[in-house]
């Protein structure tokens, strides 16, 4: 009799954390990863590092290929899943393979997100999601001396400060839009402000991009609500979306993030979601909340495997550290570490 | 100028375009100023079924063996390029067909087998060869408009090829097969910017129009053509029927002929006729062909005709592999057919000596009047080379023969006993000269005698007359001279290049080991040989064939021990095999 498998969509902290976590549970179980990335499991909290030099390119490596052989987890890289088809129990993959499955754990992350009015411009915007987004950055460092950030996510701020210390002249666009998840109030725009202009950015009031053009091989004018910038490079930092659009015909729940219960499960058998693609019911605020953050990501994957295999075991996490942001209530583990 | 070192496989059914795919990455890398070396593979069959592989190494320094590892996977059948998946290097770049006609099973998904460290290029190949050109046809094309955005190469290479391949065949197929190009190159370059940099990239070089691509086979046909060639007698056999393709196209412009004969017997029959009436012929068979040659090949030593055979082995025996190579006639090309026959045979070890040493092997058979047999293999054959079109001069292509000086009046002995062994040779229509040719055992007039004295003498004769030979052979040559090496490596035909890589290899590890070249293999330049072994702590010969053939043949030479390396898996001799060999004979440390 074929041994049951169990497909992981997603190579990141929530996917590899479920792969671990399964493993240990049973042996008698495939299991396989599919990540739309080529990169093995990396953590992009330290890309900032990683583009100013801090640390090498292998520090953000997490798990080297023998690892999964010798967990006889099977990973594929570069591969997306396109649709899945949760009656028939199978996905179907881009170059049109179909892969069945007997329990499926959703953990795809999310993806960068950029403002729709910015979307026109997104080939002259650099973002920070990948390490070829970092490759980009660092490739474009050699020659540029000032750098635009716009937006304000939790990266761009660690991005900010590690180019400064590595020489760059870094300027700084707060955007209203730039805390998504998280609610930009007055209070907590003007602590950002002083934060990153003591460690040397310098802070421009303007809130809004009209237009960016290329004005030559290594300028980019930026036309904003107070006047043009000119800069080398302009950087986009407005968090992540769920990358969950390929969901959206499956017949699974899905709002911002998959819906799923307090035990990560979807209302299908052996279909769990975990980490930023998820949206996660809590009993006591009586609504989905989603998360942000490499930790929450590993716990949460973590638990959808154990549960998986039987378990029972709630996400924990208390009222008081869930915010709400656009209607949408929010826990990240990033926010609490700035 | 950063180095590069590739391999680009093609891989798909016989039928899908994968060896014309191949051909155009060659010529194209070739005109872009690397150096290139290209083998294909592909099935016995006609058409229809089978892998087809083409592999094309591209190296920014010259080339001359072929590698292991591939770099970059063009698919053009997802079955078939599983296969293949073995020979991936980490982190090459795969490109594949994405929208295949139908779904396909997990199970029998060739990307699903892709370890996770390969860089996936999945393209519509089909849909994009259809839309652009109104045909899926160009489909191969469209792979390598994927493979040149992907891996930086200039389009215009491909298109300037393309443009030479397609332009006789008018308009509408030459601008077919560029529109199929052109949508795969736009296609991944639009769809893959933002994995820009992750792939190989080749770098661009100083263009080269001097260089052309070349296969084994195409230069031995153009060294027949250029030494004179008459006439051309053969049947048709893997992997020598090129030969008589080529000379079959080119010949009669030049006043020659091809005769497609009714078999081997017949053509080698034929070429001694012709040699024997002073006109130069050859024919090219294959180790199945030259079993049965082998009777009038010594018909041709005993009676003193010159012949040019080309033995392009294959694996054997019997039949055997007709579409993979092997080194395993060399017993049956320096020994084989009746009698103590001893003959020349002379063994090129790349493109440009498959030139030069079929233009030599008509004057040796000329002027020692005797057959010359030049043994080549399935990979030498057929592996392309860029190399500067190789030209001979006036002095490799004149007439050798040795004839008489007019001074004999009555008195002329055609297999007069000479200290050389060479007798003088009229040929059929000189005034005043009987013409004999037989293979009976015979006097210094040709009439037979089969008394002891006459045929000791007449041995003697045979044997001394090819051992003068060696004056006019090509000395073994040696690479990386040293009073002392730790380990010799001794190579010959194909497989010297990788010999010759290895060795290089293993020496850049500040190792003390070098190589050397045996061409002539009969006869043997024996004491440079036994020179060579002598200063080498110990001897490894790498050979294409089970037993050690050239090893059973210079192995006596040496005190010490012989250490042979035989492979018959049909495919040309990794570097890294010898490499690692000689490492472990040099890390045994009884050396």
């Amino acid at each position: 009799m074929a041994r049951e498998r169990c497909v992981i969509i997603g190579n990141g902290p929530a996917a590899n954390a479920a792969a671990v976590a399964l493993r240990q549970e049973t042996s008698e179980l495939d299991i396989m990863m599919i990540g739309e990335e080529t990169f093995p499991h990396y953590r992009p909290h330290l890309l900032p590092a990683y583009v100013a030099g801090a640390i090498s390119k292998e520090d953000l490596f997490v798990t080297p290929p023998s690892f999964y052989e010798k967990c006889n987890i099977r990973i594929r890289l570069g591969q997306r899943v396109v649709q899945v088809k949760l009656d028939q129990r199978e996905l179907v993959l881009s170059h049109k393979e179909i892969v069945p499955f007997d329990a499926l754990i959703i953990a795809c992350g999310g993806r960068q997100r950029i403002p729709e009015r910015l979307q026109i411009f997104e080939e002259l915007l650099l973002t920070l999601k990948t390490p070829a987004d970092a490759q980009r950055w660092i490739e474009g460092l050699k020659s540029a001396e000032t750098i635009l950030i716009v937006g304000g996510d939790l990266t761009s701020l660690s991005f900010a400060t590690a180019i400064v210390s590595a020489g760059k002249r870094v300027t700084f666009m707060l955007d209203e839009e730039s805390f998504w998840p998280l609610p930009l109030s007055r209070d907590l725009a003007d602590d950002v402000k002083q934060r990153l202009t003591r460690k040397g950015v310098e802070i421009i009031e303007a809130s809004c991009i009209k237009r960016l053009t290329r004005k030559s091989e290594d300028v980019i004018e930026v036309d904003t609500d107070t006047g043009l910038i000119a800069s080398n490079l302009v950087g986009a930092f407005y968090g992540l979306i769920p990358n969950v659009k390929f969901l959206v015909r499956s017949g699974l729940d899905v709002e911002r993030g998959v819906l799923v219960d307090e035990n990560l499960r979807t209302r299908f058998d052996l279909v769990y979601a975990a980490g930023d693609c998820a949206q996660i019911y809590h009993p006591e605020l009586r609504d989905y909340w989603v998360s942000i953050g490499y930790r929450n990501a590993m716990e949460q994957g973590k638990i959808a495997a154990q549960n998986l295999s039987g378990g029972m075991i709630s996400i924990a996490a208390p009222p008081a550290s869930i915010f709400c942001a656009e209607g949408v209530m929010v826990n990240t583990s990033w926010w609490m570490e700035f | 100028m950063p180095t590069v070192d590739v391999t680009v496989e093609v891989c798909g059914m016989a039928g899908d375009g994968t060896i014309a795919a191949g051909a155009m990455i060659n010529e194209a890398l070739s005109r872009g100023g690397f150096s290139v070396l290209g083998f294909d593979s592909y099935p016995a069959e006609i058409r229809g079924f089978g892998r087809c592989v083409t592999r094309s190494r591209i190296g920014s320094e010259t080339i001359v063996a072929m590698g292991t590892d591939t770099h970059v996977l063009i698919s053009l059948n997802e079955t078939e390029a599983k296969s293949r998946i073995s020979f991936l290097a980490p982190r090459s770049v795969v490109i594949f067909e994405n929208n295949p006609p139908t779904y396909v099973h997990h199970d029998a998904s060739f990307v699903a087998e892709l370890p996770p460290d390969k860089l996936l290029y999945g393209m519509p190949l089909s849909d994009l060869a259809a839309e652009a050109a109104g045909t899926p046809r160009g489909r191969n094309l469209t792979a390598l408009g994927g493979f040149a955005a992907i891996c930086g190469v200039s389009p215009d290479l491909f298109i300037s090829v393309v443009e030479s391949k397609f332009k006789t065949k008018g308009e509408k197929i030459l601008s077919s097969n560029l529109k199929s190009f052109e949508a795969g190159y736009t296609y991944a370059l639009r769809e893959f910017s933002d994995k820009k940099g992750d792939a190989i990239q080749f770098p661009e070089l100083p263009h080269n129009d001097r260089m052309v691509m070349l296969s084994g086979n195409q230069a031995i046909g153009m060294a027949a053509l250029d030494a004179g060639l008459k006439l051309y007698f053969g049947y048709p056999i893997t992997p020598a029927t090129p030969i008589m393709e080529f000379l079959a196209s080119t010949l009669p412009k030049q006043g020659g002929r091809v005769v497609q004969m009714e078999d081997e017997i017949s053509s080698i029959g034929a070429v001694l006729g012709s040699f024997y009436a002073g006109a130069r012929s050859m024919t090219a068979t294959s180790g199945p062909g030259f079993s049965l040659m082998t009777e009038l090949i010594t018909h041709g030593v005993m009676a003193e005709i010159p012949a040019v055979i080309i033995d392009a082995q294959r694996g054997g025996p019997a039949t055997g592999l007709p579409t993979k190579t092997e080194q395993s006639d060399l017993h049956a090309a320096v020994f084989g057919g009746p009698g103590d026959s001893a003959r020349i045979v002379i063994a090129p070890t790349n493109v440009s000596e498959c030139y030069h040493y079929t233009i030599k092997s008509f004057q040796l058979a000329e002027k020692y009047q005797t057959p010359v047999i030049v043994l080549t293999d399935f990979y030498l054959d057929n592996r392309v080379e860029n190399l500067v079109m190789p030209l001979a001069s006036e002095a490799e292509t004149r007439n050798a023969n040795v004839s008489p000086t007019g001074s004999e009046g009555g008195n002329y002995k055609r297999y007069q006993i000479t200290e050389s062994g060479i007798s003088p040779r009229a040929l059929p229509g000189m005034e005043g000269y009987i013409f004999t040719a037989t293979g009976l055992e015979h006097t210094e007039k040709g009439s037979p005698d089969y008394s002891p004295e006459v045929h000791t003498a007449m041995s003697e004769k045979r044997h001394k007359k090819i051992a003068g030979a060696l004056v006019d052979l090509p000395k073994p040559e040696v690479f990386f001279v040293e009073d002392r090496l730790d380990v010799g490596v001794i190579g010959w035909g194909s497989t010297f290049g990788s010999v010759l890589e290895a060795v290089r290899a293993v020496r850049e590890k500040g190792c003390r080991v070098g190589a050397l070249k045996i061409t002539s293999l009969s006869p043997l330049h024996a004491s440079l040989i036994q020179e060579f072994m002598e200063r080498c702590n110990k001897t490894l010969i790498p050979e294409l064939n089970y037993e050690g053939q050239l090893a059973n043949l210079i192995g006596h030479l040496h005190h010490g021990s012989v250490v042979r390396l035989n492979l018959v898996t049909g495919s040309p001799f990794p570097p890294s095999l010898i490499i690692r060999k000689i490492e472990d004979l040099i890390d045994r440390g009884d050396i």
